[in-house]
């Protein structure tokens, strides 16, 4: 059951625990996580939203949209759809698939600060299956899913594309173990925008620890490729609180460098910084156009999903550029 | 509140290690994996982190121990108030024991002394009490208690110390042993004092390790009565002193007595000199007389050393040795009385004395043999005054010796004139000699008509019948020395000893007849011999019994007995016979002391010096010095090392020293320093502290053990609780 009027801000959940409270059709990331395959994973979450779907009243929209267009002088008549002519006595000319499909590139950070997991889930399998999700949901509606992993490099590249079986190479990509430290999320943006020269969606899977300036030009790069862009920022709760009691040393996990801290005196300094990187990284998305999930650890995949699916509705309605042109 | 040992409440520092300890252990090793760094800065400061402690209860649980720990060893009490328990009649009863032994005299030490006894009698309270006993080889009272309180309040301080005043360090040795069993016995008497006083004896004495502890050991000391020992100090270090080492009885073999007197020169064990020298001193001063010898003594050691007599050239009266180069000087002088040997003056009647001009005729004669067997020796001078019994003229009675020897029949005034003199105390030898026997023995025993006749005797006789329990025989007592079947006797006289009244007869013939027969004569003594010593009628002369014979003869005559020459401060010395009739004693400082007729002994010997024995009376004998005897210290006070406390706690007395202490004016700082240890002690407020200190070391123990189990299972439980999943 979809919660009306979640919207994307109200994701950021409350410190306090909630995922024993959880309503019973939505799925604990941790219950989640205990599936092994990514496909059941993708295919659990997908069910979940899908089949909410045709008792929303928001049913019928969807990523790809099948286009007919009244016939002009000049098209060729091989797009013509013979069979509403013969039918209806009208010409129509239908859009070819490669044309209309969505090809949409799913960048996924797996850098190694992506492993922290305090509540049991780590950011990388949460962000691995929130991009098996995402590509199996495409997949579903006959769009083109690529991938980009990442770590100090880019490590895997699959190109979009929507034949049977590539959906097995997606996930068995995502699957791989990660053997890099840092993330250079900005040379991976760049490298997509030389591989992707065609318009289509980007979507990035990171924690997006990094600092927002050197974001920037590589997102409005892409942006300006005529890429659509949506950023899903995966955070653990220890990140968004800073929730630790104990003082001792925190270990940076890419760095490996360490620093020892008391978390209640430096707690509120955390915050600040913190949240100033958050909303610089907001207000970066907005100016630049480019929607902006925030998801942490405890949070069920398919709210995710739908305030995605929500956000690209709400995107179309308002006719906000939305990459592909809605008729 | 108060404490008994300030200094341990230093130890309340420690409290710094329970708060270090705390923050040590924060300072954990553990890392806890973070995404990044980039918004987690280094800016609050570890100090600030640190100065948060954690487990405040532990924490102040452990730094309660640790504070009542160092309360404990710091010995509190609370102060009571001085006053009240004197106004309730629970004063203290001290009996104040002040030695006056000669180590007393060293150098500071009496005025070190007073200074204490004066600020131990200005710290009694009104209700207190308190005697004075001067102690030394003896002990005097210089106080009772009933003159102390007889004394108004306000006077008893002053009447105290005005009686101390007059006391002095004397020249005796320290019994310190009795002195303290009579001062507890004193005390602990219960019908003197009342159930709740504190009993004390307070002493205030040099603490000499010669001081005699003898008495404290078959004593147990009262559990009621504490002993405060206060102990003074010599300004000096160390001491050394002289001894006269007399020369053993039968010593004589060594020869020349004029070889010199052993000097024993003793030095203390903290002593830092250790070189000096002995010398005589001139009569009257402070001088040498001639070269002092040097002698080396390390210290805590002792040496002999010979020093030469003065020589014939010396002044008269010289018989002070003196220890040169010591500080303390009140050993350092020693009266010594060279030995000479006894006058015995022998009176002889007898018929061969007008012959004695011709050794030959008179080789075999009593006479002869009396003069071969009583030769001079080391210990005698014997001077033998012969006469013939026939010689005319009247003998006096005064001019008679003590021990008279007749072989031949005497006139009429001889006899009377012995008689006499024997009645008054002389001892007469009679020898029957075949002539005039009968009327020698009825003249001089003063029993007429007893016969004496020749006896009848075929070849020998022995001697039968000994009787060696009589004084003369004593010496021949042992069997090694009793076989008298050698001597033969070819001529004897036979005296029915029946007719004697009161005569021994110690030794018989074999005949039965009386051999030696003994009678008391008035004071004196009548020994008759039934055979001459001479070869004419026995063997005895020439035996190995006639010289000890003739000994044991005149040492119960009492001549020729060596007195002993060297006493110590207040021995009694014993006086002879002779002495005893009318005699007076010239002390050293010159004081003349009579002696009561009949004394036995003279013993106030409380100087060292030579003292004189002189003759009484009026006329020429008065003033004659009859003999003199030196009176010394006692070699144990020359050992002034201070004694351990130890030693006398040993006997059981728990003693507490004050040492240190200084003898400052007679304030309320040494009163209030005994009044603290004593109210320490029975309030014993350490124990609780104690008590305490480990309750709350357990009641840690548990808390920690408590808190520690449930910060395991806390860090348990997450991995337990894992969701169900849908």
């Amino acid at each position: 059951m979809v919660v009306n009027g979640m919207s994307a801000s109200s994701n950021t959940s409350p410190s306090g625990s909630k995922v024993s409270r959880l309503p019973g059709d939505l799925i604990d990331p941790r219950a989640l996580m205990a599936l092994d395959s990514l496909e059941l994973r993708a295919r659990t979450v997908v069910r979940g939203v899908t089949t909410g779907l045709h008792r929303s009243p928001r049913h019928g929209f969807s990523v790809e949209f099948t286009e007919y267009r009244q016939y002009t002088p000049g098209d060729d008549l091989r797009h013509l759809d013979w069979r509403v002519f013969g039918r209806t006595d009208r010409d129509y000319v239908r859009r070819f698939e490669d044309e209309t499909n969505l090809r949409c590139h799913l960048v996924v950070d797996q850098s190694r600060s992506m492993d922290l997991a305090t509540q049991g889930v780590s950011k990388a399998a949460y962000g691995a299956t929130l991009a098996a999700t995402l590509a199996y949901f495409l997949q579903l509606q006959g769009d083109a899913v690529g991938l980009l992993t990442l770590d100090e490099a880019v490590r895997e590249f699959i190109p979009a594309r929507c034949r049977p079986g590539h959906l097995r190479q997606l996930f068995q990509a995502l699957e791989r173990a990660s053997s890099g430290h840092s993330t250079d999320l900005a040379t991976a943006l760049e490298r997509l925008a030389d591989l992707v020269p065609r318009k289509g969606l980007v979507a990035v899977i990171s924690d997006f620890l990094v600092p927002v300036e050197m974001l920037i030009p590589r997102l409005r790069r892409l942006a300006a490729c005529g890429h659509e862009v949506v950023l899903f920022q995966v955070l653990d709760p220890a990140e968004l609180d800073f929730g630790f009691e104990q003082p001792t040393r925190f270990r940076d996990l890419e760095t490996d460098q360490w620093i020892e801290l008391d978390p209640s005196t430096a707690r509120a300094g955390y915050r600040e910084r913190f949240g100033a990187h958050q909303s610089a990284l907001r207000e970066a998305c907005l100016n630049l156009g480019i929607a902006f999930h925030e998801a942490d650890t405890r949070q069920p995949m398919e709210r995710v999903l739908v305030s995605f699916l929500e956000q690209r509705q709400g995107a179309r309605s308002r006719g906000v550029r939305g990459g592909e042109a809605m008729s | 509140m108060s404490f008994l040992a300030p200094l341990f409440l230093a130890g309340v520092a420690a409290l710094a290690l329970p708060v270090l300890f705390h923050l040590i252990r924060r300072k954990t090793r553990d890392q806890v994996p973070f995404s990044s760094l980039i918004f987690l800065r280094m800016s609050p400061p570890r100090l600030t982190r640190r100065s948060r402690l954690e487990d405040l209860l532990l924490l102040l649980l452990r730094c309660l121990v640790l504070a009542l720990l160092a309360l404990a060893f710091a010995r509190p009490f609370f102060k009571q108030p001085q006053t009240l328990p004197r106004i309730a009649g629970t004063g203290r009863r001290v009996v104040l024991l002040l030695d006056t032994s000669a180590s007393m005299r060293r150098s500071g030490v009496w005025e070190a002394a007073q200074a204490r006894v004066a600020s131990v009698v200005f710290g009694l309270g009104p209700g207190d009490s308190l005697a004075v006993h001067a102690i030394d080889r003896q002990i005097r009272v210089v106080t009772t208690f009933d003159q102390w309180n007889a004394q108004p309040a306000g006077a008893r301080e002053g009447y105290v110390t005005g009686r101390i005043k007059t006391l002095s360090p004397g020249w005796s040795s320290t019994d310190l042993g009795a002195a303290l069993v009579r001062a507890a016995e004193e005390l602990a008497d219960p019908t003197t004092h009342k159930s709740d006083e504190l009993l004390q004896v307070v002493l205030v004495s040099d603490l000499q390790e010669g001081a005699r502890l003898q008495a404290l050991g078959s004593y147990e000391w009262p559990k009621s009565v504490r002993l405060i020992v206060d102990a003074v100090k010599s300004k000096s270090e160390g001491n050394a002193g002289i001894q006269w080492v007399p020369g053993a009885p039968g010593a004589a073999a060594a020869g020349d007595p004029s070889e010199g007197v052993r000097i024993r020169v003793v030095n203390s064990g903290d002593a830092r000199k250790e070189s000096f020298s002995v010398a005589w001193t001139k009569p009257g001063t402070q001088e040498p007389l001639g070269a002092p010898i040097p002698v080396y003594v390390p210290p805590g050691q002792s040496r002999i050393v010979t020093l030469p007599l003065p020589g014939t050239n010396a002044p008269a009266g010289v018989t002070q040795v003196m220890l040169i180069g010591d500080d303390e000087a009140f050993d350092n002088r020693i009266a010594v009385i060279p030995p000479e040997p006894t006058p015995v003056r022998i009176a002889y009647f007898g018929a061969d004395a007008s012959e004695a001009s011709t050794p030959e005729g008179v080789s075999r004669q009593p006479l002869f043999f009396l003069r071969r067997a009583l030769e001079g020796n080391k210990r005698q001078r014997v001077e033998i005054t012969a006469r013939s019994p026939d010689a005319t003229g009247a003998v006096s009675v005064d001019q008679l010796p003590e021990v008279n020897v007749v072989t031949s029949a005497l006139s009429a005034s001889q006899a009377s004139a012995l008689r006499e003199r024997m009645t008054a105390g002389a001892t007469v030898l009679l020898v029957l000699s075949p002539e005039d026997s009968a009327s020698n023995l009825s003249a001089l025993s003063g029993v007429p008509g007893i016969a004496v006749e020749e006896a009848r005797v075929r070849g020998d006789v022995l001697l039968g019948d000994l009787d060696f329990k009589h004084p003369f025989l004593l010496p021949f007592a042992d069997p090694r020395f009793s076989d008298f079947t050698h001597i033969h006797f070819w001529k004897y006289r036979k005296v029915d000893a029946t007719a004697l009244t009161g005569a021994r007869v110690p030794a018989r013939f074999d005949t039965g007849d009386p051999a030696v027969i003994e009678l008391g004569v008035g004071r004196g003594r009548l020994v008759v011999f039934a055979s001459g010593w001479q070869p004419s009628d026995s063997q005895l002369a020439v035996s190995t019994k006639f010289v000890p014979l003739l000994q044991s003869i005149l040492e119960s005559a009492g001549v020729g007995v060596e007195q002993p020459s060297s006493y110590v401060i207040d021995d009694p010395v014993p006086l002879d016979a002779r002495e005893a009739a009318a005699v007076q004693i010239r002390t050293p400082q010159g004081r003349v002391i009579p002696v009561a007729k009949g004394s036995a002994s003279f013993s106030e010997t409380a100087e060292p010096g030579v003292y004189f024995v002189e003759s009484t009376g009026t006329g020429g004998s008065a003033g004659k010095v009859l003999r003199r005897f030196a009176v010394n210290l006692d070699p144990q006070e020359s050992r002034t090392v201070p004694m351990p406390l130890e030693t006398l706690e040993r006997f059981g007395a728990p003693s507490i020293a004050t040492t240190d202490r200084p003898a400052v004016e007679p304030s309320t700082a040494a009163l209030g320093a005994l009044a603290a240890i004593e109210a320490e002690s029975q309030q014993k407020l350490w124990k609780w502290s104690l008590t305490l200190a480990l309750a709350l070391a357990v009641l840690e123990t548990g808390l920690a053990a408590f808190g520690t189990r449930r910060s395991i299972a806390s860090a348990a439980a997450p991995a337990e609780s894992s969701p169900v999943s849908p």
